[in-house]
């Protein structure tokens, strides 16, 4: 399995963290390359790479440069969305602290092709040494003329800058992101319009998450032939970064190819914490429906777990062995997403509220059996009926809680309290 | 125009209309609370889901714009139907079941969609349920108190003070299922137009302190009406309980005040209840109340046999109807002293489509009185500034005030004690104020409640406005009372006149009210076709140069 | 619980603050987009919390309404309306981390200060609250001291950091 590193391979190299340690592995020629070719070529370049978004949607990314309106009325601009703030997601986090020069080409390169001259990075505020590094990072970029008023001497005009969020995990959606942008609470806003025809500043605006900008580079170099030929098929392609997590000897971010299995995945990361027995894993962020054991051979891109009920998403996996009490885990899963619905609309504000209740009733042993339909219907009442995305991924852990484990549920019920023994990690003081 | 296919029921609109709006032209009624015509669409409450044919997800008819033919759009099914009981549920696990103390009660949003859209049970742990301890009873400011518990979160309220009122003092605060609506810690609510939230706030949440446990809605009859507040002319629902005036809320004329009125005009029903009812008339001197037979004779002698200049001292409240009887009143004895008063209070401008429309003087029809006639005839005349800032009344062989309550200065004593220096002095009015009680003759009329009438508003824009309840006593209609008067005078010209009679009369000789006929008036006004006339600003009319635009009488 | 205030007591936002919020309304179209930048400014500037005065002279500084900035300060999760203590600590116990002991954590943290959640030391050093997802689940479990995440927690590692805190 000798997979060439293509995101991370500047991980832990302190050189790249300046423009000329940077570029003395090749950086910054995807840049000189793009802005040799017309803006529209470039989309097609990575339209053809197969991309898709690495934030969580996957959504494909040439797709959504393309919807970006040709006319020059209005300005353009591009946000990165570094606000990673999906439960067991930390690879942004990496990418930003250890290679910020290949998110700013990436960023570059995204904006020369769309027309953008502004763009920001959002990055959540508790990304303090991120935020720091990239600050620097991009002064240095704007002292080599990689920025500013002529990049590399094209004429394009381009700024850029990090904007700092304040601690809400709403503001990784979309228009959250761009509300909390322009200054206001991180609100998702009604859609269309799409952010494509009226987004930051009502002007048309590309969102993309910081892996997905990372690649970039790379496809322009390396072609989008080079990229296809990565991953699974022609529509789950690229290297990508899995963060893994939980109950593993050793949680980390790994770049894998698209596709790889969970197995291979659970080996590379040193196998099972401790020794122990795998029950089930999450395989793509909180949202995702929960997989059980037996799906530890699926091949972790995005159609082959959606076609077993579950997402990709932002490729966290969250591993969980046999000491796991599964109601407590989606109990605390809940009361993530009560704690950061914005309170909008009807159905997540009250829904995600009402099942943190319920849960937190059963794991205490307060419950009853019926409470599993109850729980059923309130995902059947807030799916594809809340105004954004949140209240769709609230009630994925819930629901594959009761159809997966209802078992457990009802020991909960029968035994007046969680049968699993709360777990010390720490012996002693230590 | 495209045309859009509601519940099997085809209607074209114009591009950009939603679905809301184009299901009321269909008479489909889609559920919601956050939506209203005049604020931004949010689409957060949810309520409006409906199902588009092509989209596999429920759609938001509020934010859902019809732009080409073809849409088919169904909330007769079944899972419809369900999402939207989903959303009831979800509004109610959390909503204190206050409906026994509480005010919106009869007129709840949460009530008329629970009985039409939701379930008869509950399937919520009651201990589960959020409040907001502390935040039960807050004074937003003077005159609109919140009750968070009660709260849905549409944010209606919080986009008006944004939008129509341009102030913000409300936000939006906390996030997910603690978010709550106030002002910022020690501010208040406190524009002109505060107590409009009340009226767009679905449920109990916002409430006016003035009609806080005043009565169960149930019991009001509701009559529309017009403010008398001010110049601007709003037209209100007057709602009342057997002729005890309980509310005064706006009712939607886009010519005018939109959805909208002010403060200070919602309160000035009041006055009706403060100031003393003069309900039968009153010779002077004599201790038992007069019969209309006397009185009138009382009157018909002192007008005829004056010593001295007839002088008439008009209102700006009195309808066009009765200022211009008055004003034959003031022909029939020859006399060109006339004129009305002018209030001017504070600036008060209502937003509307038209850019708003703002008024400064305090009272409803002083430009109806003054094309009625009431304003000076040829000549040196005795106005107004002449009574009551000279001391004109004790040249008058009689003065015939209008209106007891025709300006704030009717009440001074000062004013009171040169006016009843006229010979002959005759008060009509509703209000059996100091004025009143020193009059040889007190003649009581009906206040605007208790009569059909129009006003001239600030824009010269005709309003109608009818009986909401009969006067109380031996009132009778000024109208009546001032034609047998007249009748006196001419019985050859006046038989028996009704209001609307009154009116077509008027419309047959003045020339700004040509071609109006009383039983087709229409429901948002007229605008009178008179040079003054400006669509926007405010017109300051100057009361000598306004006189007889085409000829008085 | 009486709490030291080490913050200063200041009249209106500093001319620093000002200064520099006058540099970054530079990169946005709107004076709007300056809001929350401003606001940490203004947290840092007010010892770690904004009280009502320092929201009020934000929203004076950007010509915004003081709801709308209340509105945007009462949303998120690093902006604090009340004193935090010299030093604040946000312990993650989202789902990677209490799968590895995150509860100890706070346990360890509820010995030491002698404090519940979210409640200031005595001495006005610390409090502690937990926290969502940090970003930090391979290093599982952690927490964040002020602007510093310390990783691979153990209780032994959690005193020895409440030591350096002064």
């Amino acid at each position: 399995m000798a997979f060439e590193k293509v995101l991370t391979r500047n991980v832990g190299n302190r050189d790249a963290l300046t423009v000329k340690g940077y570029r003395q592995g090749g950086g910054y020629e995807g840049l000189a390359q793009a802005l040799k070719m017309e803006p529209d070529a470039v989309i097609e370049e990575v339209k053809k790479s197969g991309l898709r978004g690495r934030g969580g949607a996957g959504f494909p990314a040439g797709l959504k440069w393309s919807f970006i309106p040709k006319g020059k009325d209005k300005p353009k601009y591009l946000v990165c969305n570094a606000d990673e703030s999906e439960p067991g997601t930390f690879k942004d986090r990496l990418l930003m602290e250890h290679d910020p020069h290949q998110l700013i080409e990436g960023c570059a390169i995204c904006c020369w092709a769309v027309q953008a001259n502004n763009c920001y990075i959002y990055i959540r505020g508790e990304y303090t040494d991120a935020a720091d590094i990239l600050e620097r990072a991009l002064k240095d970029a704007y002292e080599e003329g990689l920025l500013g008023g002529s990049v590399l001497g094209s004429g394009f005009k381009l700024d850029m800058y990090v904007h700092r969020g304040a601690g809400a995990y709403i503001c990784g959606e979309e228009t959250g992101m761009l509300e909390s942008l322009e200054g206001k609470r991180g609100q998702p806003r009604v859609k269309p319009p799409f952010p494509a025809v009226v987004g930051a500043f009502g002007s048309p605006t590309v969102i993309n998450n910081v892996e997905t900008l990372a690649n970039v580079p790379h496809i322009i170099t390396r072609g989008a032939d080079w990229f296809k030929a990565i991953g699974t098929d022609e529509r789950n392609t690229g290297p990508k970064l899995y963060a893994i997590s939980g109950h593993v000897e050793r949680p980390g971010t790994y770049e894998h190819p698209i596709g790889v299995t969970f197995r291979e995945m659970l080996e590379a990361a040193g196998g099972m914490y401790r020794g122990g027995n795998l029950k089930a894993f999450i395989p793509g962020g909180a949202s995702a429906p929960i997989l059980k054991a037996d799906q530890i051979d699926i091949k972790m891109d995005f159609d082959t777990v959606a076609k077993a009920g579950s997402m990709l998403g932002s490729a966290a996996v969250i591993v969980m062995d046999d000491t796991t009490c599964m109601v407590r885990s989606v109990a605390r899963l809940s009361k993530f997403f009560n704690h950061e619905s914005c309170g909008q609309c009807t159905p997540c504000r009250e829904g995600t509220n009402w099942m943190e209740l319920l849960l937190k009733r059963l794991e205490h042993g307060e419950g009853r059996e019926s409470d599993k339909q109850l729980l059923l219907s309130i995902c059947k009442n807030i799916g594809g009926n809340s105004l954004c995305a949140l209240g769709d991924a609230a009630i994925g852990p819930v629901r594959s809680l009761v159809e997966q484990f209802p078992e457990e549920i009802d020991r909960h019920v029968r035994e007046g309290g969680c049968p699993f023994p709360h777990r010390r990690h720490f012996q002693n003081g230590a | 125009m495209p045309k859009v296919t509601i519940n099997d029921r085809t209607v074209e609109v114009e591009a950009g209309t939603n679905l809301v709006e184009a299901g009321l032209k269909v008479g489909v009624q889609i559920p919601h609370y956050c939506y209203h015509p005049r604020l931004t669409v949010v689409g957060q409450c949810r309520m409006c889901l409906v199902k588009i044919e092509g989209m596999p997800k429920l759609q938001a008819a509020c934010s859902t714009p019809v732009v080409k033919d073809g849409m088919v759009v169904r909330t007769d099914v079944p899972e419809v139907e369900e999402a939207t009981q989903g959303m009831m549920e979800f509004f109610l696990i959390n909503h204190p079941l206050d409906c026994p103390i509480c005010d919106q009660a009869g007129e709840c949003g949460l009530q008329d969609y629970s009985f039409k859209h939701g379930v008869a049970y509950s399937r919520f742990q009651y201990d589960d349920k959020r409040t907001y301890p502390g935040r039960e009873r807050i004074p937003l400011g003077a005159n609109v108190l919140l009750n968070m518990n009660r709260c849905i979160q549409c944010t209606r309220c919080v986009r008006f003070t944004q939008e129509i009122a341009g102030t913000g003092e409300l936000g939006f605060f906390n996030r997910g299922a603690r978010t709550e609506i106030g002002t910022f810690p020690g501010k208040e609510l406190s524009n002109p137009l505060a107590t409009c939230v009340v009226d767009i706030c679905p449920v109990g949440a916002l409430t006016s302190t003035r009609f806080r446990f005043a009565e169960r809605v149930w019991y009001l009859d509701k009559r529309p009406s017009l403010c008398t507040g001010c110049e601007v002319g709003c037209n209100i629902t007057l709602e009342h309980r057997r002729g005890d005036i309980k509310r005064y809320k706006p009712r939607f004329n886009p010519e005018v005040n939109d959805y909208w009125m002010c403060d200070y005009g919602r309160a000035t029903f009041e006055r009706y209840k403060q100031i003393p009812r003069l309900q039968a008339a009153r010779l002077q001197g004599s201790a038992a109340s007069a019969s209309w037979q006397q009185t009138l004779d009382a009157v018909h002698h002192g007008l005829s046999t004056a010593d001295g200049p007839v002088v008439f001292l008009g209102s700006p409240n009195l309808s066009t109807e009765e200022a211009w009887l008055f004003a034959q009143l003031a022909d029939a004895v020859g006399s060109p002293h006339r004129s009305v008063p002018v209030d001017i209070g504070p600036e008060r401008t209502i937003p509307n489509l038209k850019g708003g429309i703002t008024g400064r003087e305090a009272a409803p029809n002083r430009r109806g009185a003054e094309l009625a006639g009431l304003s000076p005839g040829e000549g040196e005349t005795i106005d107004v500034d002449d009574l009551i800032l000279g001391g004109a009344a004790e040249r008058c062989g009689a003065l015939v005030v209008c209106d007891s309550d025709f300006s704030a200065t009717a009440y001074s004593p000062e004013t009171i004690e040169k006016l009843r220096r006229a010979k002959f002095l005759v008060v009509f009015g509703w209000a059996d104020s100091p004025l009143a009680k020193v009059a040889d003759v007190a003649i009581p009329t009906p206040t605007h409640a208790e009569k059909d009438g129009t006003f001239v508003n600030v824009e010269w824009r005709l309003q109608k406005f009818e009986r909401a309840y009969p006067a109380p006593g031996q009132v009778r209609p000024a109208v009546d009372v001032l034609v047998e008067l007249l009748a006196r005078f001419d019985p050859q010209r006046w038989g028996k006149l009704d209001t609307p009679a009154v009116f077509d009369r008027i419309a047959a000789a003045l020339p700004a009210f040509a071609g109006l006929s009383w039983r087709t008036l229409p429901a948002t006004g007229v605008a009178l076709n008179v040079p003054q006339a400006q669509p926007t600003a405010a017109a300051t009319v100057n009361p000598e140069t306004s006189q007889g635009q085409g000829g008085v009488a | 619980m009486s709490v030291s205030e080490p913050q200063p007591r200041l009249t209106g936002l500093p001319e620093a603050v000002r200064a520099e919020i006058t540099e970054i309304r530079k990169r946005y179209p709107t004076d709007e987009a300056a809001l929350i930048p401003a606001l940490h400014l203004a947290q840092n500037a007010w010892g770690g919390w904004l009280p009502d005065e320092a929201i009020e002279a934000v929203a004076v500084e950007l010509g915004l309404a003081p709801a709308k900035v209340y509105g945007v300060v009462t949303f998120y999760d690093l902006f604090h309306q009340k004193p935090v203590g010299r030093h604040r600590i946000r312990v993650c116990t989202n789902l990677s981390c209490q799968l590895r002991g995150s509860d100890e954590i706070m346990e360890t943290l509820h010995q030491e200060l002698g404090v519940d959640e979210d409640e200031v030391t005595q001495d006005g050093r610390c409090s502690y609250i937990h926290f969502e997802c940090l970003g930090s689940c391979d290093t599982a479990p952690m927490m964040m001291v002020d602007d510093t995440y310390h990783e691979n927690l153990t209780p032994a590692k959690v005193r020895q950091v409440l030591k350096g805190l002064k």
